[in-house]
């Protein structure tokens, strides 16, 4: 008796243990999160406001663009007094110009607002200039191109593999061979969609459609393994049901299996489009990472997707610039959050009909 | 075999690949009766029962010898359609399995797809008789639009069986039906079994000889792949003609 009590503590002082440890990984992952998502935000906040002045008595302290726009009564100030104003960096202004900044503040003709251009511009070499727009447009040309080539393709193809084709030597060399294709790191897609898509079919450089096609390659694979995973999660017993009963094999598949497996199919088609949205490497091969400055206006006209502007404007040494990136991968993070709530969103209203 | 054969087959052998789960079965399966097939686990029974509504099509590698006559016409020869013979020969499975869809849309998708109705009273007509003849219709009648799969195991398998009979077959065969069910809701289904035999002809797989006893009125005892022994359930269960059968039956085996 006093062994087994012995044995039995023993045993859940283990519990205990793996518990703690158990707990413990989930409190230093949460801080590591915690920290990189605190960092963004606290570099990108001030990234959405911008340093404006109203008088036109100091033309040097305002953008050199906007220097001339003198129907409108606030200005926007170059990035050096935006970051000295918002931040108190100073050393890219003479004591003077901080003296001259100093006495239109009390004078309140200085002034922070919201950055509309910061959403509605395209990229710029001026950071106090540069907006998202061109870079959100352009992703959302591409993501486009990505869903219609993808998404039929992916499933089309699980379905066939899944419920149609015959299981001989052939079908299971394919399938192994798509597993493994989900696995390939996307900068190999990218010089497939070099090859393919520009050397071989003379496509335009910099454009959605080429992006998109791209990314459509690399997302296949990942469509079709969860598709067929949400194919083969639908219980036998269903089929046999509806078989049973003098259904055809397609009215099995579209009143029954399709519905059944239709969450998880759309998780895994979101998903891969998230994992697209967010992609840099492949693009950076076929030529998206050049600067362009006005948003693409259809799918063939040069453009820019936000991860490659964030990667470029992480390249820019001017301190706005590290705020504009900050901002815009909050930006990013913000749509990717959209897209998972949208995958939590379907599940719970397909599981309610259950 | 005093009433005519509903189904009649002949020198049946069925192989799974190389192997032979069948062995030259002939058998006649009698109109409006309930033929209970019984024997040891993997005896072929099963599959015997899945020949009859070519449900062993569905797995890949089946190949069939001899002949299932079904109201004296061969259901394998290719101008059959499957289909269609399935709507003749409905089947209720193992484990009740409702589509996740409402009570009233179970009952009515093979109507459905069969285009068996002119309107929505039709449909409704024929979703009341089928649940009434199944003897689940005073339970649920006030939530046939509440999903199936939050009835209780017995009301499901019910409802599929009452899904099975909204196609209006000729003959319904039964994978254990029971086996899933507790003794309550096997009574029930066993009841159920006893009144269909005025409209249809049953065939029953089972385990449980009770079961085979009390429901059946033509038994036939498989093993190894074999049909053993068929005969009127009364006459085999009391005097065996063979000694497997009376080995099984006494419980000395499987």
């Amino acid at each position: 008796m006093s062994t087994s009590t012995a044995s039995l503590k023993k045993r859940r002082l283990k519990e205990q243990y793996f518990r703690l440890a158990g707990f413990l990984s989930v409190l230093l992952a949460i801080l590591f999160l915690g920290g990189v998502l605190g960092d963004i935000i606290y570099k990108g906040a001030p990234a959405f406001f911008r340093t404006e002045i109203s008088s036109k008595l100091y033309p040097h302290l305002l953008n050199a663009h906007a220097r001339y726009t003198i129907d409108k009564p606030w200005v926007i100030a170059s990035d050096d007094v935006d970051m000295y104003y918002k931040k108190g960096y100073s050393n890219r202004l003479t004591p003077l110009q901080i003296q001259e900044i100093n006495m239109l503040k009390t004078m309140g003709q200085i002034r922070v607002s919201f950055n509309t251009g910061f959403f509605t511009h395209s990229d710029s070499r001026e950071a106090e200039l540069a907006g998202i727009w061109g870079g959100l447009v352009g992703s959302f040309f591409t993501l486009l191109v990505t869903f219609i080539t993808a998404f039929p393709l992916g499933v089309g193809t699980a379905l066939y593999l899944e419920e149609f084709a015959p299981k001989n030597q052939i079908t299971h060399w394919i399938e192994a061979n798509i597993n493994n294709l989900a696995a390939v790191p996307s900068i190999v897609f990218g010089l497939l969609g070099l090859v393919l898509f520009i050397h071989f079919l003379g496509l335009p450089r910099p454009s959605a459609l080429v992006g998109g096609l791209t990314l459509g390659l690399m997302s296949l694979p990942v469509i079709v393994v969860a598709t067929r995973a949400a194919l083969l999660s639908v219980p036998h017993t269903l089929k046999e049901a509806a078989l049973g009963l003098g259904a055809t094999p397609l009215q099995v598949l579209f009143h029954h299996v399709l519905p059944a497996a239709l969450p998880g199919m759309m998780t895994g088609v979101i998903l891969s489009l998230a994992r697209a949205l967010g992609e840099t490497a492949p693009l950076l091969i076929i030529g998206m990472v050049a600067f362009i400055a006005t948003p693409p206006s259809h799918f063939l006209s040069p453009a820019t997707v936000l991860p490659v502007q964030i990667f470029n404007w992480s390249r820019s040494p001017e301190m706005g610039f590290v705020e504009n990136t900050s901002g815009a991968i909050l930006i990013l993070l913000l749509v990717l959050a959209l897209l998972n709530g949208g995958v939590v969103f379907i599940r719970r209203r397909f599981e309610v009909l259950k | 075999m005093r009433a005519t054969a509903k189904i009649d087959v002949k020198h049946l052998s069925l192989f799974y690949g190389d192997k032979q789960a069948l062995f030259d079965v002939s058998l006649k399966i009698p109109s409006f009766q309930t033929t209970a097939l019984i024997g040891p686990s993997g005896c072929g029974k099963s599959s015997f029962l899945r020949c009859l509504n070519r449900m062993n099509d569905i797995v890949s590698n089946v190949h069939i010898e001899g002949k299932v006559l079904l109201d004296k016409e061969d259901i394998y020869i290719s101008s059959i359609d499957v289909v269609e013979l399935r709507t003749r020969v409905g089947m209720v499975f193992q484990k009740p399995n409702p589509f996740p869809r409402s009570i009233y849309e179970n009952v009515a998708y093979g109507p459905r797809i069969h285009s068996l109705f002119k309107n929505k009273s039709d449909l409704d007509e024929i979703v009341e008789l089928s649940l009434k003849r199944s003897a689940l219709w005073d339970e649920i009648k006030d939530r046939l639009h509440q999903p199936a799969t939050r009835l209780s195991g017995g009301q499901q398998q019910r409802l599929c069986i009452a899904r099975a009979i909204a196609v209006n077959p000729e003959v319904i065969l039964m994978d254990e039906p029971c086996s899933a069910l507790d003794p309550i809701a096997t009574a029930k289904v066993e009841e159920l079994i006893d009144e269909l035999r005025e409209k249809f002809t049953l065939i029953i797989v089972t385990h449980n000889l009770q079961q085979a006893a009390r429901v059946s009125q033509q038994t036939a005892f498989f093993h190894s792949g074999y049909l053993v022994e068929a005969g009127e359930t009364g006459a085999l269960f009391t005097m065996p003609q063979d000694e497997r059968t009376q080995g099984y039956i006494t419980g000395r085996y499987g």
